[in-house]
């Protein structure tokens, strides 16, 4: 089983990995900050443009990515919009109350989440984890020791993913699908938990032993394959964001 | 002579056992010494191995004590599964990460890792290939590239090939055999046929972790003959002498009663909607052993897969004259023995594992008692029946895992390389309980690369490339003249 997001190489994929996830982190930041509708809604318009048009992704993808949240966003701007509290009174039945106030939050809510989403999503679409670590040893000073670390989990999870599959397989032939009632719920979680624990402690524990056996050790001091720079992409990428920020406050300010 | 590796009256033990695996052991190794370190599963050689290497104590922490220590200063390492001694995601980032360890310029890091693609015969269009899209022998390749970036001055392989199909290993060993010419090499290894030619010096191990013997090749290999046998050790000749020492079970009693239970015509087999595995028609009948034989990726694997509708399948397939997708409750008649045992074990003792599909059935509690017990004392089991299954030893394991999934008296058997990984005694016990599940009316469908089993065993082959199923002999029974006569 393969797990396969390559894409087309876009001027977001060419942005030093720590300077993106600085960037993004402090956008989180400014969005939780937001209260102004009008602002919100220019921010989403500004993270959505760099998500629909320079992932690299094909189209059909990306909506498919989008799809859940997307959901996310109805749900929660919708359940703060029928049962807010308010004073100004739109509408009426039942437990359903939907006041000026609570539609105004709603909405916000359902933007800040649906923030959160795409710039998480653009990120991780955009940014190989291997060029992520590389540039936070080298930018951030990151120990080498956690870098690699996390380079070879990433490495075990399709492996997992594929025993995960031969167990599954296995039970079929054991009957295990046969097993029912409730105790049979926790018995497969142990049926599956179990194998699938063990068998990643010791590969971890074996990938650690070759890492030392190859002379890995926690210095700082070593050669990079990758040399991770800063180029004009980040400039632009800079650039890109405090002008529409700012455009983007002025309008909500002035209310267009 | 050069000392290049060396413990003096080494004690060492695993946590948690009472007892020491190894008590005032000593040995050396000394410069351009090819040596193999050989001894039944579960003796120590590769924690000996790791101890000569620095490994342990350095990176492993067990507790030990030695008089002397002495280990090589520069040395590689080659560990036997391709998938756990990779951190990056591909091949040239794997061997890049040895050369940043060793702090190798960036601008020569290029030039090295063709280099050491070039030395082991990994030839790739782009050296930026994702690891996971190699086979397993290219795989050790790759490792034995990475570690040949240390410029290491010792070798130390640890069963390399015990992962992989006889081409790979013969593939590996010639490569090996290459690279190591000017070096120290100490390797573990049981399947010793390729092995021996390059070695000059055998340390053997009785189970007890001691060493019996040190010697030239030449002389341990005529005087301990007795002694390797008993250890399971694949020594060539191994197969021979058993099958002149054990009339085969099949040429006593050849099955007489035929029942088409296997019928397939037009059959294809998907992963991900793609056509991996294609069968125009085959049928199978009780009493056969049929071996699907084929190169690594033909697709083996995939048409047991088939069958046991792991994965889509379209066409015709019938099991005992219903269409499979029909059949309820199919674990009843066919059952799957996987490469891996331990992915198939759900409970936490060897009992339970063996009642386990019983109970799940409901069935009567003094019947599951009877059947489970005859199982355990045929599989030799019944001395572990409180163990965890994870406790058992590699052969221990494999017998549990056929134990239980047989324990339904399917009528048909589909085997994934069962002897894959086993001593010799285990392999050839566990073929003589397959031949007698046969003998009594089962149908045994198995993957194996081993040529000995296919000449001896099989009532048919079926051969597979690419995908496709390319001829299906059944193999005539050589009948033994002094045995008709009997």
């Amino acid at each position: 089983m393969q797990l396969d997001f390559s894409s087309k190489e876009t001027w977001l994929h060419r942005i030093n990995p720590s300077l993106k996830l600085f960037v993004l982190i402090m956008l989180c930041i400014v969005v939780l900050l937001v209260h102004n509708l009008l602002f919100m809604v220019n921010l989403t318009i500004i993270v959505l443009i760099l998500f629909l048009c320079f992932t690299g992704q094909p189209l059909k993808r990306i909506l498919l990515l989008f799809i859940p949240f997307f959901v996310v966003f109805l749900s929660t701007s919708s359940s703060m919009i029928l049962f807010g509290q308010g004073n100004t009174t739109w509408f009426k039945w039942g437990l359903i109350h939907i006041t000026e106030e609570s539609f105004f939050r709603g909405l916000l809510v359902g933007f800040r989440a649906l923030l959160f989403a795409v710039l998480g999503l653009t990120f991780a679409l955009t940014t190989r984890p291997v060029y992520l670590f590389y540039s936070l040893m080298q930018q951030v000073k990151l120990k080498p020791k956690y870098a690699y670390s996390f380079m070879a989990a990433l490495r075990l999870i399709p492996i997992m993913l594929e025993e995960f599959q031969t167990i599954q397989n296995a039970m079929k032939v054991r009957g295990v699908v046969r097993q029912t009632g409730i105790r049979s719920v926790f018995f497969k979680m142990k049926a599956y938990s179990i194998p699938m624990l063990s068998g990643s402690i010791r590969r971890a524990h074996r990938i650690a032993i070759a890492m030392e056996a190859k002379r890995f050790s926690d210095t700082r001091d070593r050669t990079y394959y990758y040399e991770i720079g800063f180029s004009k992409h980040d400039l632009v990428f800079i650039l890109y964001f405090v002008i529409l920020l700012l455009g983007g406050y002025y309008g909500a300010v002035k209310g267009i | 002579m050069e000392r290049i590796a060396h413990v003096d009256k080494l004690r060492l033990k695993f946590p948690g056992d009472t007892s020491l695996i190894f008590k005032d052991l000593s040995s050396t190794i000394y410069k351009g010494e090819k040596v193999l370190l050989l001894g039944p599963s579960g003796c120590g050689k590769s924690t000996l191995l790791q101890v000569l290497s620095g490994l342990i104590p350095h990176s492993i922490e067990v507790p030990m004590k030695a008089e002397e220590l002495v280990s090589p200063p520069s040395f590689g390492y080659v560990f036997q599964d391709p998938d756990s001694q990779f951190c990056m995601p591909f091949v040239d980032e794997e061997i890049a990460f040895v050369l940043e360890n060793i702090n190798v310029p960036k601008q020569q890091m290029i030039d090295r890792i063709h280099h050491h693609l070039q030395q082991v015969g990994l030839h790739l269009p782009n050296i930026h290939t994702s690891i996971q899209t190699l086979s397993g022998g290219m795989k050790q390749r790759l490792a034995i590239a990475s570690v040949l970036a240390l410029k290491p001055d010792v070798l130390f392989l640890d069963e390399p090939t015990a992962m992989l199909d006889p081409k790979g290993t013969k593939e590996i060993w010639n490569v090996l055999k290459e690279v190591g010419q000017e070096k120290t090499v100490i390797i573990v290894e049981h399947k010793i046929d390729h092995v021996l030619e390059f070695i000059d010096r055998i340390i053997l191990f009785n189970e007890a972790g001691q060493i019996i013997a040190d010697g030239p090749k030449e002389i341990i290999l005529s005087t301990y003959q007795e002694e390797m046998r008993e250890q399971g050790i694949w020594f060539p000749g191994v197969w021979e002498e058993y099958l002149d020492t054990t009339p085969l079970l099949r040429l006593r009693t050849p099955f007489e009663k035929k029942e088409k239970i296997l019928d397939v015509q037009n059959f294809k087999g998907f992963r991900q909607k793609e056509e991996k595995i294609r069968v125009d028609q085959l049928q199978a009948y009780s009493g056969e052993w049929i071996v699907i034989k084929g190169e690594n990726g033909a697709g083996k694997s995939t048409l047991l897969h088939a069958f046991m509708q792991f994965i889509k399948t379209t066409g015709h397939c019938e099991l005992l004259g219903t269409a499979i997708k029909k059949v309820k409750k199919q674990s009843d008649f066919m059952t799957f023995v996987f490469q891996n045992p331990e992915f198939q074990f759900v409970t936490n003792s060897v009992y339970e594992e063996i009642a386990y599909t019983l109970k799940v059935d409901k069935k009567d509690s003094r019947e599951i008692e009877k059947k489970v017990e005859e199982l355990l004392e045929w599989f030799r089991l019944g001395d572990h029946r409180d163990k965890h299954p994870y406790q058992l030893s590699m052969g221990q394991k494999r017998r549990l895992s056929v134990a239980a999934s047989i324990v339904n008296e399917q009528k048909l058997i589909l085997l994934d390389e069962p002897t894959f990984g086993q001593d010799s005694k285990n392999t050839f016990a566990l073929l003589e309980w397959i031949e007698e599940l046969r003998l009594k009316g089962t149908t045994i469908i198995m993957i194996t690369h081993d040529e000995q089993i296919t000449n001896n065993f099989a009532t048919r082959i079926w051969t597979i490339e690419a995908g496709k199923v390319i001829s299906d002999e059944t193999q005539s029974i050589s009948i033994n003249p002094e045995l008709v006569s009997v």
